[in-house]
């Protein structure tokens, strides 16, 4: 019963729907970013109060969810709602590192690191709405002729979300494979069957945005302050990963 | 020599940090100074090491944040190859891409591709090798996927890195439980932990270095475009020319260098080089086989690339692991310069095809007498028996023993065999010269089989200096007894049929009426193999499509939430 009050937080299918309506629902993207940032946390937080075992169960139906929203997030065109699909298979995930014998005082800064990512993304897709209209895979411009800069931040930061190296993704996918392929290794080849289509889901959404002819649309990139930004906050990431390796592995 | 490895990773990594922050898309000869002149320090940084691991042996790992890198005889020769091919494949991308978009974007990747490269090569723990090798999968996506107006070679370039990615969790799965076992994730530590016990672990009620090896040798496949996991291969031409030969040349060798850098652990292995071997062995064949029927010239580069990996992974299979080093870097740098020369050849050829005659042609057109065969039974001889008398005496002389081990034995078979057609298919050219070039065919095996025999031998003993590794490696290589005969014999008798009916062919005149059903085999026969490359990709696709079709079922019955 435990468990059911934090299955919405750390979303378990269906009661992920709890999160994926409200971000639907909310607009702005700040408001999304701390969406994406708190929501974990607080699940995090229920989970360490109901100080519960957790059964096979919870963690079948853990990765059973990660899977769904993957292979889900396969079939998006919306950058919007991929980010949100993307967010609960990564936060379905920490319930597989709760069951494991890592410190659980590391639980808040993996959901922050797999979080991380997609707060990033959710500004720059406000920031490709704006400019384009929509950021939609296939029907906005291509981004590349139109948005050269703009392109190559998305690009990093749907690499960062679908945990390449050397950001945080990568180590903390890393580590779960690590602690659960001894022990159980169907488990750890359903967290690798997750990882690889996050990557195919993340190569059709660069796809979709980023390339495709060159169109009439005028030169709308980003400014130097936002470059700039955007880099730091990147560079931050790949850091916040090498840090994290220290710590997981 | 403790910094030397480090710089050398380093250096490509500043090139691309200095290319994004100076090489503006319009200054492109600044963009080709920065990258030629840092992968021409790289390349000296790699000989200096080479040099130095050949004076000193072994240097101590070096440890960067979480990555260690190591400087051994393995990793040292294939960082000199890798930074040869890049500095050659920099020099003729500065002209080739010289009209492209993109000028900076594909130096930039050049170089981050060249440091993920040499990490791979001097990776000195798990995590290294994991992080090298998935990043080369991510990068090559962007380099075939330079042309960002073109779908289809981003679509092609996505199946790149599918079929990378999927080869990368065996790896991480196999690093998980090695670590694990041993708890290390050094690689020399884990394997002189593996040597001090007598008794290997158990995982799944399965010895650890048997399920280990399979997932290492499932990652290697992807990697190196093994059967059911090539299709990436010849479908990526849509990249660049530069981008082609780097993949050719050193990217799909990493499944060779995989295989080398857990030798140790393959040597306490008793299944899994066998079915490494059965691999390579039907990768090589169907390979060839492909390029045989291919019209485009880097499409046809592309299965023999293919053709060469089934033969690299086999002699992995049958435990000559530093032969296929020595293959891979061979063919490394002669695929390179194919691929390279390739457009000039495409402009040559629109020139002058330099497609034989036939004799009919000479006869009439040029009018010039059709030359006589040369005798039969003398060309057979020399076919068959020409190459042994090069090959066992030179392996006799080198090794010291004829028939021993077995691996040995299937490659003085593959030689035989491979001398056999060169001196069949030269025959078969109908040359006016016909007696030199046949004593060039022998003059040219007499220098390369003792050549070839030589360095793969003096490899051997720089790279796995210990000869007990050599024995235990090559035992665990070793079928059964009975087992190998019937399958060389059967294999024998193949080859021997297969030229027969080729002979058979070659002599029936033209419009010679034939039989119903062997036109039916010569006419669909041809076009079922060729049509056979896209068979498997069809499929493939299918399985995508279907895969999207169903998420997208789910996503409208869930109603997007």
């Amino acid at each position: 019963m435990e468990i059911l009050i934090v299955a919405p937080l750390l979303p378990l299918f269906p009661l992920s729907m709890v999160y994926t309506t409200l971000f639907g629902r909310l607009t702005h993207p700040w408001a999304r970013a701390a969406l994406l940032l708190f929501w974990p946390q607080a699940g995090l937080l229920a989970l360490a109060q109901t100080d519960a075992n957790l059964a096979d169960g919870v963690v079948v139906w853990a990765l059973a969810s990660a899977l769904l929203y993957a292979l889900r997030a396969l079939a998006l065109r919306e950058a919007g709602l991929w980010i949100a699909f993307m967010a609960v298979s990564c936060w379905t995930l920490l319930w597989l590192f709760a069951a494991t014998p890592a410190p659980r005082s590391l639980l808040h800064w993996q959901a922050l690191g797999l979080s991380a990512p997609l707060v990033l993304l959710t500004v720059l897709n406000a920031n490709i709405a704006r400019r384009f209209g929509a950021a939609y895979a296939g029907v906005s411009p291509a981004l590349a002729h139109c948005a050269p800069k703009l392109a190559g931040i998305l690009t990093l930061t749907v690499l960062a979300a679908v945990a390449t190296p050397l950001f945080p993704g990568f180590f903390i996918l890393f580590a779960l494979v690590m602690h659960t392929a001894p022990t159980t290794p169907w488990a750890a080849v359903a967290i690798a069957s997750v990882w690889l289509l996050w990557s195919w889901s993340g190569a059709r959404l660069i796809q979709g945005l980023v390339v495709g002819p060159a169109g009439s649309t005028p030169l709308n990139d980003l400014g130097a302050a936002s470059l700039w930004a955007y880099g730091i906050g990147l560079t931050a990431l790949g850091l916040a990963g090498i840090l994290l390796a220290g710590a997981l592995l | 020599m403790t910094l030397t490895t480090p710089l050398m990773v380093a250096l490509p990594l500043i090139c691309a940090v200095l290319i994004q922050a100076f090489g503006a898309q319009r200054r492109r000869r600044r963009i080709a100074r920065i990258s030629i002149g840092g992968a021409a320090l790289t390349w000296l940084l790699s000989l200096m090491l080479l040099v130095s691991v050949l004076g000193n042996g072994p240097g101590t790992p070096t440890t960067i944040g979480p990555l260690v890198l190591l400087a051994d005889p393995l990793g040292a020769l294939l960082a000199l190859m890798v930074s040869s091919i890049g500095l050659l494949v920099r020099v003729y991308s500065v002209r080739y891409m010289a009209q492209e978009p993109g000028y900076a974007r594909f130096f930039t990747l050049l170089e981050l591709m060249s440091a993920a490269l040499l990490a791979l090569v001097a990776a000195g723990d798990l995590i290294t090798l994991a992080v090298s090798w998935h990043l080369i999968g991510v990068l090559l996506y962007f380099l075939l996927g330079q042309d960002t107006r073109s779908q289809s070679a981003y679509r092609y370039a996505a199946w790149t890195l599918i079929t990378h990615r999927f080869g990368d969790l065996p790896l991480v799965l196999a690093a998980a439980l090695l670590f694990h076992a041993y708890g290390s994730w050094s690689l020399p530590q884990i394997f002189a932990q593996m040597n001090a016990q007598p008794t290997a672990p158990t995982v799944f009620n399965l010895p650890l270095p048997e399920v280990v090896g399979a997932l290492i040798a499932l990652s290697a496949f992807a990697r190196s475009a093994q059967c059911l996991l090539h299709t990436w291969l010849p479908y990526s031409m849509a990249g660049p020319t530069p981008v082609s030969a780097l993949m050719h040349a050193g990217i799909v060798n990493a499944g060779g260098l995989l295989l080398n850098r857990f030798a140790p652990l393959f040597a306490h292995t008793n299944e899994v080089l066998f079915w490494v071997f059965a691999m390579g062995l039907v990768t090589a064949v169907i390979g060839s086989v492909l390029m045989l029927t291919q019209h485009d010239i880097k499409r046809s580069l592309g299965y023999s690339t293919m053709g060469q990996m089934g033969f690299m992974i086999m002699e992995c299979g049958v435990g000559a692991f530093s032969l296929a080093i020595y293959h891979l870097i061979a063919h490394g740098l002669f695929k390179a310069t194919l691929f390279l020369r390739s457009g000039s050849v495409i402009g040559d050829a629109r020139k002058q095809d330099r497609v034989p005659k036939d004799a009919l042609y000479t006869f009439v057109v040029e009018r010039r007498p059709a030359r006589a065969p040369l005798p039969r039974l003398p060309i057979s001889m020399a076919t068959l028996v020409l190459p042994l008398l090069v090959l066992l005496p030179a392996h006799w002389l080198i090794t010291g023993t004829v028939f021993h081990p077995q691996g040995a034995v299937v490659l003085l078979f593959f030689g035989w065999v491979t001398g056999a057609q060169l001196i069949y298919a030269t025959d078969r050219l109908r040359l006016h010269t016909p007696w030199r070039a046949m004593a060039a065919v022998f003059i040219a095996f007499l220098v390369a089989v003792p050549g070839y025999l030589f360095i793969s031998h003096a490899l051997a003993a720089w790279l796995y200096p210990d000869p007990a590794l050599q024995t235990d490696l090559y035992a665990a290589a070793g079928m059964d007894a009975a087992w190998f005969m019937t399958l060389m014999s059967v294999i024998s008798i193949l080859m021997v049929c297969g030229w027969l009916f080729i002979y058979h062919t070659g002599q029936r005149p033209a419009g010679h009426h034939r039989r119903r059903g062997r036109h039916w085999l010569h006419r669909h026969g041809y076009a079922l193999i060729s049509a056979q490359r896209g068979t498997i990709n069809i499929g493939y696709d299918a399985l995508g499509r279907r895969l999207i079709a169903a998420a997208n079922r789910l996503n409208v019955w869930l109603r997007w939430r």
